[in-house]
């Protein structure tokens, strides 16, 4: 579990760090970007992990997101993974842009040929945080999630199927109901078989159905013009429903006309959620 | 008297007549005759000086008397002899001794010549003396008190004493051996009287011994004595003093009786001379009247002897027929004559006086004379005493203590203190007048309005009148303690807004307010903090956080402070409003407990409700007032789950026509119910973000945070942020709640702000 250092730059009194390292889980080199405060360098701090959506690598959010400056207020280290293995040469992962490379979906493959490397969730869950725990000054007790589109289902859903392990849950846009969603039957029918009830292991809005556990705080922004929401992807109100059915508590904000599916959009709220898991981190 | 004062006891001053003069001597008189003092001792050596010189006609003199007082002498000069022979020369007592003597003889004069012999014998038995000594100190004791004795039935008595003191002399003539001392007897004894004599049953002693003890005894007299002359000293000191004002009294007395008595003699000459005066008038009067009518008798008179003669004329006529011519009718009638008679006779003569003799009774008025006379043994009327301006916490609420003096020492029996309200109106002469009579220059008065200006007035009487009225001096009494309006006290963690209502008519100038911080110890009511010079009835106090303070206030006049107002508690644990009824909109009510607010219904068919000018007409709604203090303040409101209502924040002055959040000056949540779902809205000038939430919130937070230039609201069962307005607030806001739907709302306050609305 060698960590390899492939970049450091300093950002806001701490360091914006990438490091690639050889998973267990997925049978590859793996990169992942780090934040670390300024508060880290004395102290161990709560983690934050980071989901990213299709087609994106761990550059994405930390080039992108502008979120450093609130992490580093808060004293949060951010860890943002790649979406998907990389390079395990199997056939078609680079066919299309939202399955295979870049489109991991957070979810344990059981479909030759994937199962052997398409193992995001349990990489996500498990190998991940060890790894993070091991080599950097973390409290692994204080530990919470959040993701944008593909990335927002995989928070939530990291989230609801740990109760506990997570103090907090946010999601930009998130594919709040992939079962429902051409981008979730797609990747899902493709990682776990045509048996769609299996699908519903990976489901926010089914997991939600079904959650009993800790108290979670779910914050979830949407664009009013995201393309990807009137293209029904990403189904909030579905999950919304089932929220409010089962009295999970969420705060869903349709942010105003403009805003849409990009890291723009995630910029101009970021600060909201780092804040809204430094409440639970640092509480 | 002076000196009966002086010496209390009379038998001393019986025995000293001649030694008054002065005071030297005077406290001779305290002495016993055991001791004397030096003056006496000096006294009397000139005394035998003098007495000396002459001794030899003395002695001649002596043998001049006739038999019997020659005889006396002798028995007294053999007496004295005797007693002088015990006794050595410088013995003090002696001196005393002989000093009594002397003078006793003196004042007796028969046995002046004695004591001079007696001294003049007495020098040749000196031998003998020590050896007696203490026999003969023990004599003199026993003398003493026959010298008393002697002295007590007055000087006169020296027959009586004479007796007396040759009875004694037998006595001694026995004892002239002794060697022991009788204790029982008081006297010595020779040894062999203790055993054969009428001691044998005597209690004995030896005679140093005894000597010891009345030496002692003498000793301690002296003391008592030396103490008895300080305090005589002390006594005339003070006598003297008495005296210096005996004469300024009596001084001042005689002026005041030189001014009276001089008053009413010139009063009296006055009138003596107006009564001489109207008297010689009336005489004048009287003489001029009788003088007129005796000069009109005068006339008469002449005219009346007169026509006698003419008569006497015509009756010695002897020509009857001219007689009768006369007589007759016409000569009657054109005789002078006859006309003359007839007129005179005709006339009657006024006999009467014209005027009495006796003259007027006149009324000697003297009242006013008396008026003086009597005025004379008074002592004048006093001048107007001097009232004093008030003095600092001479006043509380209902009470005054005045105070005045008099310039001159006048004699006053008692000040009639007049007081009344001051007032502006011009009815003031309703305003009844008190009078109060006081023996002292203060008074006290009671039972007076609060916070009121009243007149004082004050005269002196005594016995000869009253003094013209003092100035009026103002003074005024002390406030009345403030009313804190308890249900308008507004708080936050770091400060209070406490205002309250004075509870008198009369403006006043300043209030104080007193605070102290409570712990769980006991020393609870130190005040920890005063907030003087208060214009207005309400102040801003900054406090410290979760802390307990109570809170009292005084109101300030220039009579003083009122007492404490009815204490508040204040906790500073979160933010305290209370909701302003002023805004509540006619359909809205609020409950009991004043923070939980209802509407029954929202149309009201009459539609004439009472609309007040601050009120919601619109919006069925009102406005809390919050403190205007910086900082964070939080807040909770409970509200049932099918419940539409409004509420967060807004200016004091938001539209009351309006919806709250429909305008710029109004921030608010607002909870519609739709046929899909519970929506929420978060309304500034009518816009809102498109917010879901999933549980709808029972127990809304609110987070007014002016520093961070934020309004949150959370759903405080869950700890969950629901929105966050940022502003920059213009001005300070108040808490703001609106029903849509009949239902209520329940408003907490006072409440910790959460850690967890911190972010």
């Amino acid at each position: 579990m060698a960590l390899k250092q492939v970049s450091s730059n300093k950002c806001f009194e701490g360091f914006q760090k990438v490091f690639e390292h050889d998973s267990a889980e997925l049978k590859c080199k793996m990169k992942f970007g780090i934040y670390l405060p300024p508060k880290a360098e004395t102290g161990k701090c709560p983690v934050l992990y980071w989901l990213s959506g299709l087609t994106c690598t761990e550059q994405n959010f930390i080039t992108k997101a502008g979120f450093q400056q609130a992490a580093a207020e808060h004293g949060l280290i951010v860890v943002a993974p790649d979406t998907s293995p990389r390079g395990c040469n199997i056939e078609g992962e680079d066919e299309s842009w939202d399955f295979g490379t870049g489109a991991g979906f957070y979810v344990d493959a059981t479909e030759d040929p994937w199962k052997t490397n398409y193992r995001m969730y349990s990489y996500i869950k498990d190998e991940l945080p060890k790894l993070i725990n091991a080599n950097f000054p973390t409290d692994p007790e204080r530990m919470s999630i959040f993701g944008h589109s593909m990335g927002g289902h995989g928070a939530l859903i990291l989230a609801l199927k740990n109760p506990g392990k997570y103090k907090s849950v946010s999601a930009f846009a998130p594919i709040c109901n992939p079962i429902q969603c051409q981008w979730g039957k797609k990747a899902l029918g493709g990682y776990l078989g045509p048996d769609a009830s299996k699908w519903e292991a990976y489901d926010a809005t089914q997991l939600v159905k079904s959650y009993s556990g800790s108290r979670l705080d779910i914050l979830i922004d949407q664009g009013k013009d995201d393309q990807f929401l009137s293209a029904g992807q990403l189904l909030p109100d579905n999950f919304i429903a089932a929220c409010t059915e089962r009295k999970i508590p969420v705060v869903f904000r349709l942010q105003q006309a403009g805003y849409d599916h990009s890291y723009f959009f995630i910029a101009s709220f970021i600060n909201d959620h780092i804040k809204h898991h430094a409440k639970y981190l640092n509480a | 008297f002076y000196h009966m004062d002086l010496y209390g006891s009379k038998d001393r001053f019986d025995i000293f007549p001649e030694e008054l003069s002065g005071r030297g001597d005077r406290s001779l008189g305290d002495m016993r005759r055991e001791s004397a003092l030096s003056s006496k001792k000096v006294q009397r050596p000139q005394e035998v000086g003098y007495d000396l010189e002459k001794e030899v006609a003395e002695l001649a003199k002596m043998y001049g008397l006739d038999e019997d007082r020659e005889k006396e002498i002798e028995f007294l000069g053999g007496h004295l002899e005797k007693v002088e022979s015990r006794r050595p020369p410088a013995h003090t007592e002696k001196a005393g001794s002989q000093g009594s003597i002397y003078n006793t003889s003196k004042s007796s004069s028969s046995v002046e010549d004695p004591s001079q012999s007696t001294k003049q014998q007495g020098l040749p038995d000196e031998a003998s003396q020590g050896e007696n000594q203490s026999k003969g100190r023990a004599d003199d004791e026993a003398e003493s008190n026959i010298w008393s004795k002697g002295g007590l039935s007055s000087g006169g008595m020296s027959d009586e004493w004479n007796s007396q003191a040759v009875s004694e002399e037998e006595e001694e003539e026995e004892e002239e051996a002794a060697d022991v001392f009788c204790s029982t007897c008081k006297i010595p004894i020779r040894a062999f009287d203790k055993l054969f004599g009428e001691h044998k049953d005597h209690e004995v002693a030896q005679l140093p011994s005894a000597l010891e003890s009345e030496k002692e005894e003498i000793h301690k007299n002296m003391c008592k004595l030396e103490e008895q002359i300080a305090q005589m000293e002390n006594v005339a000191s003070h006598l003297e003093e008495i005296f210096i004002t005996v004469e300024e009294n009596f001084g001042r007395q005689e002026q005041n009786f030189e001014v009276h008595y001089n008053d009413a003699v010139q009063v009296l000459a006055q009138k003596y001379e107006e009564q001489l005066e109207a008297l010689g008038e009336e005489k004048r009067q009287k003489l001029e009247a009788l003088y007129e009518q005796l000069v009109s008798c005068g006339k008469h008179l002449d005219t009346c002897k007169e026509l006698t003669d003419e008569t006497q004329e015509l009756f010695l006529e002897n020509d009857k027929a001219e007689f009768m011519k006369v007589k007759s009718f016409n000569y009657i009638i054109f005789s002078p004559y006859n006309y003359r008679l007839e007129e005179f006779l005709r006339k009657e003569v006024d006999l009467e006086l014209s005027t009495l003799p006796d003259f007027e009774e006149r009324v000697i008025d003297i009242s006013e004379v008396e008026q003086l006379m009597n005025s004379i043994n008074a002592i004048p009327a006093p001048c107007a005493p001097v009232i004093n301006p008030q003095a600092p916490s001479a006043a509380t609420g209902t009470s005054l203590r005045v105070c005045w003096g008099l310039f001159s020492d006048d004699t006053v029996e008692c000040y009639q203190l007049c007081y009344k309200p001051v007032s502006n109106e011009r009815h003031s002469d309703e305003q009844a007048e008190h009078t109060l009579k006081v023996k002292e220059t203060y008074c006290t008065i009671t039972d007076l309005l609060p916070n009121t200006q009243y007149e004082f007035w004050v005269s002196a009487l005594n016995a000869s009148g009253i003094s013209p009225p003092s100035e009026r001096a103002v003074y005024v009494t002390a406030p009345s303690p403030p009313t804190i309006k308890t249900k308008k006290i507004r708080s936050c963690e770091n400060a209070a807004l406490v205002c309250w209502e004075s509870r008198d008519l009369n403006p006043v100038d300043s209030y104080t307010v007193e605070l102290s911080k409570l712990t769980d110890e006991e020393n609870d009511d130190i005040i920890t903090e005063s907030i003087v010079g208060i214009p207005n009835c309400e102040v801003l106090i900054h406090l410290q956080p979760t802390q307990k303070y109570r809170v009292c206030v005084r109101a300030q006049n220039l009579g003083g402070s009122s007492e404490r107002s009815e204490p508040v508690l204040i906790h500073t644990t979160g933010t305290c409003f209370y909701l302003n009824e002023d805004t509540a909109h006619p359909l809205l009510a609020i409950l009991d407990d004043g923070f939980t607010i209802s509407c029954d219904e929202l149309e009201n068919p009459e539609c004439d409700l009472p609309v007040y000018d601050n009120s919601f007409t619109r919006c069925i709604a009102i406005l809390g007032s919050l403190i205007p203090f910086p900082g964070k303040h939080y807040w909770e409101v409970e509200v049932e789950e099918d419940t539409e209502y409004r509420t967060g924040v807004a200016f004091e002055n938001t539209p009351r026509h309006g919806h709250l959040g429909a305008n710029n000056s109004s921030w608010c949540m607002r909870h519609i119910i739709t046929p899909s779902r519970h929506k929420y809205e978060f309304l500034h000038s009518g816009m809102t973000p498109d917010i879901r939430i999933t549980i709808p919130p029972r127990r809304i937070g609110i987070l007014l945070d002016y520093e961070n230039c934020r309004l949150s609201f959370f759903n405080a069962d869950l700890a969950q942020h629901l929105h966050t307005f940022k502003s920059h607030f213009q001005h300070y806001v108040h808490p703001c709640f609106a029903l849509e739907t009949p239902g209520i709302l329940r408003i907490h306050t006072g409440i910790t702000t959460p850690p967890w609305t911190a972010l």
